[in-house]
């Protein structure tokens, strides 16, 4: 017996004129009830379109003053210090959205910390994608498109980085176009034609800027917008549960229920980026003065998403290099190719093969909504791990010179520690973190027979002392019972037909190489074959001692 | 203790703990570890000081008892990692032992900066007795002593009026000397080119290669980064006034003293003007970690208790 409430009637007009044009009210219906699973980790995405927004909005803000400009003038604004300098107009003008704007300083350091938090937050939501296991059918394309997000954001980062001119800028522009010159062959050209000449020139700027505030821009925008058509189309994943499965997703409305918490949440990203730009202070180029190409300072970074360029550039030996005898000798200096090209190609191209190298592994064609718990996952996760643990000594070994003044160590030591943590530490962080998961998985299996650990001791009338377990919620028992047996239909296939003719797939050396993939991916497991939930021993102490 | 007792199994027990208790070994450690602040010499007179105010013998004292162990009595240097100090110049005794490097405890390690051991009118008389009895035909640089030293301070003055007065002749020395340099540009290429990159746009300092450091150079006076100009202490290159003249070094001083003492405009927090590592670090632990928290919070639900 519910009665229906009808809106106001001046909104009942509006809607109806709307529909009656656009015939809108089903496909709102429809949206507006969308379901979004809850959890904090689904949240992590949000927080990169909310900075991007912030970015958006803030960046316009800044185009309203800022000149793309390397013309040389004499400052003369209200910034004292600098008077009477000689600089280009973008770092006046820079200079003049700080000191002279109202509220141009915090709007530079919205900008700026909003670019630090966007990247950040990129990264920590392709891990969760990652390590749940997200990427899956039918989410392959999507995880695509977000890779080239996370590219694009960091090219993004590094132009914007440049334009004020300022010192730092003009030295990462310099170490740009060093990877561009140690390109074989084309390298000078490129640097030629970006520049427009020798290093700096006169057009940088400028094209950086139409890059930064045009090009980039229109890309990310179109491929976030790519990522949430896709995303809206193929419903967010969930983490296993009563009543979730591959096509049954549970969780809140759009509206109002989730609209209201996603709205909420971008005042809160807002407010902790306005935050820290309203006490922070941030890339202070008016402490740092304009770039000139003789000036050269220690202790200076690129923002913390280049870190991990920075770090490969500063450990890679030299020992490589060899020049090939044409001529007067062609140069090829392996020592800044293979850090400023091939790592990062090796992070992201293998990040973009991932799910097509698991799939083939597996041989897993089915689609997959439910997400994975990391633990049931071992090698992936501990794939994740070592991918992790290598960017990260990769972005320390770039803050090399501030941890060795920091720390007090040897700067040539923390060179040898980062060389060889970049080798072992992958392979250490794969084999803690995989045994890891699989101690997880004894403890699911334990607290599935066994039910958890309720805190109470008993005395049996014998005098021994047991801890009394407990059943567990339907729910958790529903988790732990989900969880997918890992296979490969490598293993399963024989490798002769039952007539006895070799499979010629298995005995080529791919289908070698995929059988030992997939043994090796598949082989630890923890078995949950044949348990019954809560049927150990310790919930019946006391009347079954016969065991 | 019915208080605590009722709340110490909350769930947010743990952290109240833990963060009390780095308060108390921040708040402790902070109260009990010594304090960089006493690190300042006191050179009180701008002028060379006269013959008649300084006495050689007690120079000669000093140096037999506080140098001579590694230099030698004729300052001619050992085999104990003690150089030669015949040729290096008043500039470098008196750089080295007003911030407090020499004496060395450890001569085979990089001294930081230190309080001065011995008194102002101690340094002046080893100075003097250097001059005198250890230099050779008066080569290397001279103190500078027309570049502002140390401020005085108030343990050497027996009333307050008179420190009150020294402290303001001292501040007109050092503000006539910083702002009779106006060329912010010939100040700020000639620091960019030929110091930052050791010590750091900043003057924080830096990381050097063979477990060498260059120091942070905020609390040193004038007079200091003058000496180490024209003396080039440890791995650093000497720039003498040929090199860099004189007026020159005192538009580049002149630039970093400036700089130090820009106020930060971006925000309370400076981050110790160490740059993007620090932007980076403080991006992640405070800003998407709050951020992060926000979302646990608002998607955090009542589960099942097991």
């Amino acid at each position: 017996m519910s009665k229906t409430t009808q809106a106001p009637k001046a909104l009942r007009g509006v809607g109806n004129f709307i529909d009656d044009r656009f015939h809108l009210a089903k496909t709102g219906e429809k949206n507006l009830r969308k379901v979004f699973p809850n959890h904090w980790s689904f949240m992590l995405g949000e927080i990169a379109l909310y900075s991007f927004i912030i970015l958006l909005l803030s960046g316009v803000f800044l185009t309203l003053w800022f000149k793309p400009s390397m013309t040389e003038i004499i400052y003369d604004g209200s910034y004292e210090r600098l008077q009477g300098v000689p600089m280009s107009e973008a770092f006046a003008s820079t200079l003049y959205i700080d000191f002279d704007v109202r509220g141009g300083f915090l709007m530079r350091q919205i900008h700026h910390w909003a670019a630090l938090i966007f990247v950040a937050s990129l990264v920590v939501h392709m891990l969760r994608v990652f390590f749940t296991g997200a990427f899956r059918k039918p989410r392959e394309i999507n995880w695509l498109i977000g890779i080239a997000i996370f590219g694009l954001a960091m090219v993004e980062g590094l132009f914007g980085y440049s334009l004020p001119d300022d010192l730092p800028s003009g030295m990462g522009v310099r170490i740009l176009q060093g990877v561009m010159l140690a390109l074989p062959l084309v390298g000078s050209y490129i640097s030629m034609f970006l520049f427009g000449g020798e290093f700096p020139g006169e057009d940088i700027i400028t094209r950086l800027y139409m890059l930064h505030v045009l090009l980039i821009p229109a890309i990310l925008l179109a491929l976030i917008v790519a990522h949430f058509m896709i995303l809206w189309h193929q419903k967010h994943t969930q983490y296993p549960g009563t009543g979730r499965t591959d096509k049954t997703v549970v969780g809140t409305p759009m509206f109002p229920g989730f609209a209201v918490k996603a709205g909420g949440f971008f005042f809160f990203t807002f407010a902790v980026i306005a935050g820290l730009s309203a006490l922070v202070q941030i890339n202070p180029i008016h402490l740092f003065g304009p770039f000139t190409p003789t000036s050269i300072t220690s202790g200076l970074q690129p923002d913390w998403y280049m870190g991990f360029m920075e770090g490969s550039l500063r450990i890679f030996p030299n020992w490589l290099d060899f020049t090939i005898p044409i001529g007067a000798g062609y140069p090829i200096m392996t020592a800044v190719l293979v850090p400023g090209l091939v790592i990062p190609g090796l992070i992201f191209g293998g990040l973009a093969m991932w799910p097509f190298i698991e799939q083939w592994i597996t041989g897993d064609k089915s689609a997959h909504n439910v997400a994975d718990r990391p633990r049931n996952a071992p090698v992936r996760t501990g794939l994740g791990v070592a991918g992790i643990v290598f960017y990260g000594v990769l972005w320390l070994a770039g803050s090399n010179d501030i941890l060795s003044e920091t720390f007090s160590i040897d700067l040539y030591v923390t060179t040898y520690i980062f060389r060889t943590l970049a080798i072992l530490g992958p392979i250490i962080g794969f084999i803690v973190a995989k045994r890891i998961c699989l101690g997880l998985q004894r403890r699911d299996r334990e607290i599935l027979e066994h039910g958890y650990e309720s805190g109470t001791i008993q005395q049996l009338p014998s005098g021994e002392f047991i801890e009394v377990h407990k059943e567990s919620s339907a729910e958790t028992t529903h988790v732990l019972e989900s969880k997918p047996v890992i296979t490969s239909d490598a293993l399963t296939e024989g490798t002769t037909d039952e007539k006895g003719v070799e499979n010629p797939e298995a005995r080529k050396g791919m289908g070698k190489l995929r059988r030992s993939l997939a043994h090796w991916y598949t082989k630890d497991n923890i078995s949950f074959e044949g348990v019954e939930p809560h049927s150990g021993h310790h919930l019946h102490h006391g009347s079954d001692k016969d065991h | 203790m019915k208080w605590i007792t009722a709340r110490r199994r909350h769930p947010l027990a743990g952290y109240v703990v833990v963060i009390l208790a780095l308060a108390l070994f921040g708040v402790g450690y902070a109260s009990l570890a010594p304090t960089a602040d006493q690190a300042s010499a006191q050179t009180l007179s701008a002028e060379a000081p006269s013959p008649e105010d300084v006495d050689t013998a007690a120079g000669k004292a000093i140096f037999d008892q506080t140098c001579a162990s590694c230099h030698g009595l004729d300052g001619s240097g050992s085999a104990l990692n003690g150089p030669d100090l015949r040729e290096v110049g008043s500039a470098a005794i008196d750089f080295q032992v007003s911030t407090g490097r020499m004496p060395s405890m450890d001569p085979d390690s990089q001294m930081p900066r230190k309080p001065m051991v011995m008194s102002e009118e101690d340094l002046a008389n080893l100075i003097a007795y250097y001059d005198e009895s250890i230099r050779t035909d008066g080569s290397g640089a001279d103190v500078p002593y027309d570049v502002p030293g140390t401020p005085p301070k108030a343990d050497d003055f027996e009333d307050q009026a008179a420190y009150e007065a020294a402290i303001e002749d001292y501040e007109a020395e050092y503000d006539s000397y910083i702002e009779g340099a106006d060329d912010v540009d010939m100040g700020m290429k000639l620091y960019l080119t030929n110091c930052a990159h050791c010590h750091s746009w900043s003057g924080g300092g830096g990381a050097l290669t063979d477990g060498r450091w260059a120091p942070e150079i905020h609390d040193s006076t004038p007079r200091q980064i003058y000496e180490a100009m024209v003396s080039g202490p440890g791995a650093m290159p000497m720039f003498s006034d040929g090199v860099i003249a004189p007026d020159e070094k005192q538009e580049l001083i002149s630039y970093v003293k400036t700089l130090q003492a820009e106020p930060n405009a971006g925000g309370i927090f400076d981050l110790e003007r160490v740059g993007q590592v620090a932007e980076g670090f403080i991006g992640w632990t405070v800003g998407l970690t709050l951020i992060i928290a926000c979302a646990i919070w608002i998607t955090a639900k009542q589960r099942a208790h097991d």
